[in-house]
């Protein structure tokens, strides 16, 4: 195991959010120790760390998995503050669910005041063709309509679920870089940015 | 060898005590045996950790609280590290929180001595609504809610819950899109708990198959026990609960029985410490009082009254009466000291003070003067009877240090009274003025200042105005006491001096009682005193003199001065006047002085009366010691003097008289010089003493009653003594003239030759002329009184013996009688009174006229030439002093003591 100084290492924080059932845990743990649980058990909030080389960077993700169960609505808030790039996770089985990331994205939105927040809609459970309800074009034209990337994924099948984490990643080192410049820079050039969009939607 | 563990994952992140945790990392163990250790927040959980594979361990966090890493160790890799953090808490349940543990709904009790309770989990309410209430800072106001739900309740655990107030009173400020996100949360949370029940179940599945399985034994101990114990075990069971709960008391009887005693003592202790000032008290009372320190028991008595007067508790009332009946006891104590001792009134009134301050029944201030008051008046008492006793005794035996002082008496006045009287032979009832004027200095003033402050309220007792009249007769009465005491032991039988002492004495407590503003009848008593004092004082000094003056005799020297124009006299006037201005003087400074709200002494008729009397009495003792002067001493040899009279026969024997004192003096010289005196007394001194008296201020002596009869007994004196002289020297004087003139056949018929006059005649001139230089050598002034009481004797003498002629004078005889009684006429002429004229020309009527004018010639011959013979004689007799000098020069001293 390589050992770098741990100051200097960069630390993504990734929020997985979705409702219940989508297969948070199950991607998590797939992309976190390589293996895929099959039973279903609900979510309160887990925390998970590691390194990881992204791009010949070894840098450390942080994954907030947290419940997609209503139960623990009211505690979302405080977890979506801390992170710096969301996984927006539905099961492409279940329509409810896809319907659900609209809720979400807006909380997200809300809570973080910000358009450009590092953000992936990912369609779940790509293995079970046969029991899509959620049509690809359907998910391409919200994630269109949002600006951001779409994925479809299988937790079962480890289907692009390197992919989502690293893509998120880089998203938000290059967001963590523009930032970095902005600061040292022209100070209110993110302010001005947010506002732009604002005006182009 | 293998890497230390790394924990990365861990599932739930957080969650109470209790938490099952699913925890993922690598090398967390190759086998179940090689985990060996788990810390979750520094909290060990190695016992229920589980482990799964090398990258997966099932926990259950500890009572853990915060953040903390998870630190798995492993035989193989050692202590691990973490890169996620578990944060532990305390979960609050409520009514829209799911529990698979059973909770305490009913608020908590706290037990009596303060452990906490058992359960972990606290009830507490949590907002159904999911929703924040931290903003709700807006009240609905409390009077509203009420008139919109009466006796509703917003509680959600009330059994009058009304959603609606609850929405008020909590969400009165949410805006409805919060609501509505809320209505949606409590929905779900509603359908989650209707449908959700598998996974439910599933979350608790540990609990619930503790639950079951508890059930399982449950009904398997059932079972057996229906076994052992039939279907009906309740009786065993319950006998078995009471034995148990029996023994369960027995052991903890004891325990039970100590803790009770413990806190019982606990109790009493804190209770004895809280009211250790009352319990205490009556130690601290007797301490205090033994002490003296009667203030502190007074202001312990007053704090104890004060807060346990009215008290109802068995104990405090029965140190309340002990304490009570040791106030009762200082009360007794301080009332016998007020009526026993003799205090200054500082001390009298503190403890009239003290004794109204331990509210004593009654009248303290007004009993504590009325003891005073007898104090002072037992005092004098005890104090004449004292001093009289010891009179007596000392009359008795002459010890007057036996008496021991055990009474009240000041001890220490008495002590030096005493030794004073060894000393200065102080006679007791002096003595017992003395003490008695130390007991009134000592004490009067100090009852009636005790009486002034009564009444003025500085006692601090509600003053009974009544109370004036008994007082001031209290202290009227111990005046009254005091001034007869002393006039007792004022008897006539004191010296003066020492009724000067005691007036001085009672006047200086006059004067201090003057200032102390006593009621003038009060003081009145006190100026009577003083007043007779006076009087008797008066009386006294001149008394005193008069003694004096009697004893004055023995200082009679007979040396007699000279004075101009008054004769001799010896010293005795002069003493006698000395005696007298001394006395007026010492009178005068003492008595007869006003001091303060004095009345002047003789203003009074009655006691002029008295004070002429004095100086009568004076003048009088004068008298009578002149009397003895003049006739008593030589009252043993009169006899002898009378015996001697006849052999009286020349004048020269007067001189040579064997009666001769040791003064040299003859009786007749003594009575000669009394004489004098007496003379000197009226005239000089008696004017002078008058004058004197009167420029002191004494009354005026010449409106004497009796001023102008004899008074001062002086003049009936000076006759007596006059003629006791004139008895000594007349009588002598004229027994001889007869037997002379017949001496030698003395015939007026005869007829011969005449050339001289009889010797008769030359007798009785040289006689005179003795007793006329008697006289002169003590006083001219006495001669013509003496002399002329003398001739006129001697011419009565003579014109008796010539009118006896029964015959006829012969010529020369007529001649001769003429010439004698011619010759004595001329001689006489000074001392001649008309009696005795009248005596001398009768003798010439009786001699018929000269026969012839021859024979009237011859007369006036011889009598020329008996003239110049006996000019000498002649010239003794002339009142002129220079004469009979000049006289003397011519003719020498023999030739005069030859006649
Ligand atoms: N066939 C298939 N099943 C999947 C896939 N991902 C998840 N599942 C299954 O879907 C169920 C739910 O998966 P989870 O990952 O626990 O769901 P979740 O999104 O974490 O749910 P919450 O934790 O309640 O929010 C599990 O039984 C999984 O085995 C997938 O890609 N293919
Ligand atoms: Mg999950």
């Amino acid at each position: 195991m390589s050992k770098k100084p741990g100051a200097a290492q960069a630390l993504h924080k990734v929020i997985m959010v979705g409702s219940g059932g989508v297969g948070k845990s199950a991607l998590t743990l797939q992309f976190m120790y390589d293996e895929f649980v099959q039973d279903y058990e609900p979510t309160k909030a887990d925390s998970y760390r590691k390194k990881v080389v992204l791009d010949g960077e070894e840098v450390q993700i942080d994954i907030l998995d947290t419940a997609g169960q209503e139960d623990y609505a009211a505690i979302r808030d405080n977890y979506f503050r801390s992170g710096e790039g969301f996984l927006c996770v539905f099961s492409i089985t279940e329509d409810d669910s896809f319907q659900a990331t609209q809720e979400f994205r807006e909380q997200i939105l809300r809570v973080k005041n910000d358009e450009n927040i590092p953000f992936l809609l990912v369609g779940n459970k790509s293995d079970l063709q046969e029991k899509r309800k959620v049509s690809l074009a359907e998910a391409q034209g919200r994630s269109q309509q949002w600006g951001v990337p779409y994925v479809e994924t299988s937790a079962k099948t480890r289907e692009n679920v390197d992919k989502v984490f690293f893509d998120l990643m880089r998203e938000i080192r290059s967001r963590k870089i523009e930032d970095k410049a902005a600061s040292n820079g022209r100070g209110k050039d993110r302010a001005k940015r947010k506002k732009k969009k604002c005006i182009i939607l | 060898m293998v890497p230390p563990p790394v924990v990365t994952g861990i599932s739930p992140k957080e969650g109470p005590p209790g938490t099952r945790i699913t925890i993922r990392g690598e090398f967390l163990g190759i086998k179940a045996q090689d985990l060996i250790g788990l810390k979750i927040c520094g909290c060990d959980c190695t016992l229920l950790a589980e482990w799964k594979s090398p990258n997966k361990v099932i926990a259950r966090s500890g009572s853990c609280k915060g953040r903390g890493d998870i630190i798995v160790t492993t035989l193989s890799g050692g202590q691990g590290t973490s890169t996620v953090q578990f944060r532990g808490y305390h979960e609050t349940i409520g009514p829209m929180k799911e529990s698979a543990v059973w909770v305490e709904e009913a608020p908590v009790q706290s037990f009596a001595w303060g452990r906490r309770a058992l359960s972990p989990t606290n009830y507490q309410q949590e907002d159904p609504l999911g929703l924040s209430v931290e903003g709700n800072v807006k009240k609905f106001p409390e009077d509203e809610l009420f008139e919109l739900y009466g006796d509703a309740s917003g509680e959600l655990t009330s059994e009058k819950f009304h959603p609606g107030m609850f929405l008020l009173q909590h969400h009165h400020a949410t805006s409805l899109d919060d609501l509505k996100a809320g209505l949606a949360y409590l929905r779900r949370k509603v359908n989650s708990q209707k449908e959700g029940q598998l996974s439910f179940l599933k979350a608790n599945v540990g609990s619930v198959m503790e639950q079951l399985d508890t059930i399982i034994l449950l009904k398997d101990q059932f079972e057996n026990d229906l076994k052992n114990y039939g279907t009906n075990p309740m009786e065993q069971l319950e006998t078995a609960i009471k034995e148990s709960m029996i023994e369960a008391n027995k052991l903890f009887d004891d325990i039970l029985a100590r803790r009770d005693r413990a806190d019982a003592t606990r109790n009493a202790l804190s209770v004895m410490h809280r009211y250790k000032f009352l319990f205490c008290m009556p130690i601290n009372v007797e301490r205090n009082i033994k002490n003296g320190n009667y203030d502190l028991v007074i202001n312990d008595y007053a704090r104890v009254k004060n807060l346990f007067k009215n008290t109802e508790v068995e104990v405090f009332k029965k140190v309340l009466r002990e304490i009570e009946y040791r106030i009762e006891t200082l009360r007794e104590v301080l009332r016998k000291k007020l009526e026993e001792v003799p205090f200054s009134l500082e001390d009298q009134k503190k403890i009239i003070r003290n004794l109204i301050n331990l509210e004593a029944e009654g009248d303290p201030a007004w009993d504590g003067i009325v003891s005073y008051a007898n104090h002072l008046e037992k005092s004098i008492k005890t104090c004449t009877t004292e001093y009289l006793e010891s009179e007596s005794r000392e009359d008795d035996l002459k010890i007057s240090l036996a008496i021991k002082s055990n009474v009240s008496t000041p001890m220490s006045i008495k002590q030096f009274k005493l030794t004073k009287n060894e000393e200065n032979n102080t006679p007791v009832k002096v003595q017992c003025i003395e003490a008695l004027c130390d007991i009134v200095m000592e004490q009067l003033p100090d009852l009636w200042r005790l009486g002034q402050s009564y009444f003025t309220g500085q006692l601090h007792v509600t003053v009974d105005a009544k109370k004036q009249r008994p007082f001031k007769n209290l202290v009227l009465s111990s005046i009254q006491n005091a001034v007869n005491a002393m006039k007792a032991s004022c008897d006539s039988s004191l010296e003066a001096s020492w009724f000067l002492y005691s007036l001085k004495r009672i006047r200086q407590i006059y004067a201090s009682l003057i200032h102390l503003d006593l009621p003038s009848d009060a003081l009145d008593i006190f100026g009577k005193f003083i007043f007779e004092l006076r009087l008797q004082c008066l009386v006294g000094l001149f008394k005193q003199t008069v003694d004096k003056i009697l004893l004055l005799k023995c200082k009679e020297t007979w040396e007699i001065e000279y004075l101009d124009g008054d004769g001799g006299i010896t010293k005795m006037p002069l003493y006698f006047e000395e005696m007298v201005m001394e006395v007026s003087k010492l009178a005068r400074e003492t008595a007869i002085i006003c001091g303060p709200r004095e009345a002047p002494l003789l203003e009074n008729l009655n006691h002029q009366t008295l004070y002429y009397n004095e100086i009568k009495a004076t003048f009088a003792a004068f008298a009578r010691c002149l009397q003895q002067l003049a006739f008593n001493c030589n009252e043993d040899i009169i006899d002898d003097e009378f015996t001697m009279v006849p052999q009286l026969t020349s004048s020269s024997t007067v001189y040579k008289n064997k009666d001769i004192k040791p003064h040299g003096l003859t009786w007749e010289q003594r009575l000669l010089i009394s004489l004098s005196n007496i003379r000197y007394t009226l005239k000089v001194l008696l004017p002078r003493i008058e004058e004197n008296l009167k420029f002191q201020g004494y009354p005026d002596l010449s409106t004497t009653v009796g001023y102008n009869s004899d008074w001062t007994q002086l003049k009936t004196l000076d006759t007596a003594v006059l003629n006791a002289y004139l008895e000594r020297r007349c009588d002598p004087l004229v027994g001889i003239i007869e037997p002379n003139v017949y001496i030698g056949n003395l015939d007026w018929n005869s007829n011969l030759q005449i050339v001289h006059v009889k010797p008769y005649v030359q007798e009785i001139l040289a006689n005179i002329i003795a007793v006329h230089a008697e006289v002169r050598h003590v006083s001219p002034c006495l001669l013509e009184r003496v002399l002329s009481h003398i001739v006129e004797s001697v011419t009565e003498e003579l014109a008796r013996l010539i009118l006896c002629i029964s015959y006829r004078f012969s010529s020369s005889g007529i001649i001769q009688a003429r010439t004698d009684i011619l010759l004595m006429k001329k001689a006489l002429e000074n001392y001649c009174s008309p009696r005795a004229e009248n005596f001398l020309d009768e003798a010439l009527k009786a001699i018929p006229q000269p026969v012839t004018k021859e024979d009237a010639q011859k007369i006036d011959m011889i009598l020329t030439k008996v003239t110049t013979l006996m000019q000498l004689q002649l010239s003794c007799l002339m009142n002129n002093i220079d004469n009979v000098n000049t006289t003397l020069k011519k003719i020498g001293y023999n030739q005069l003591t030859a006649l």
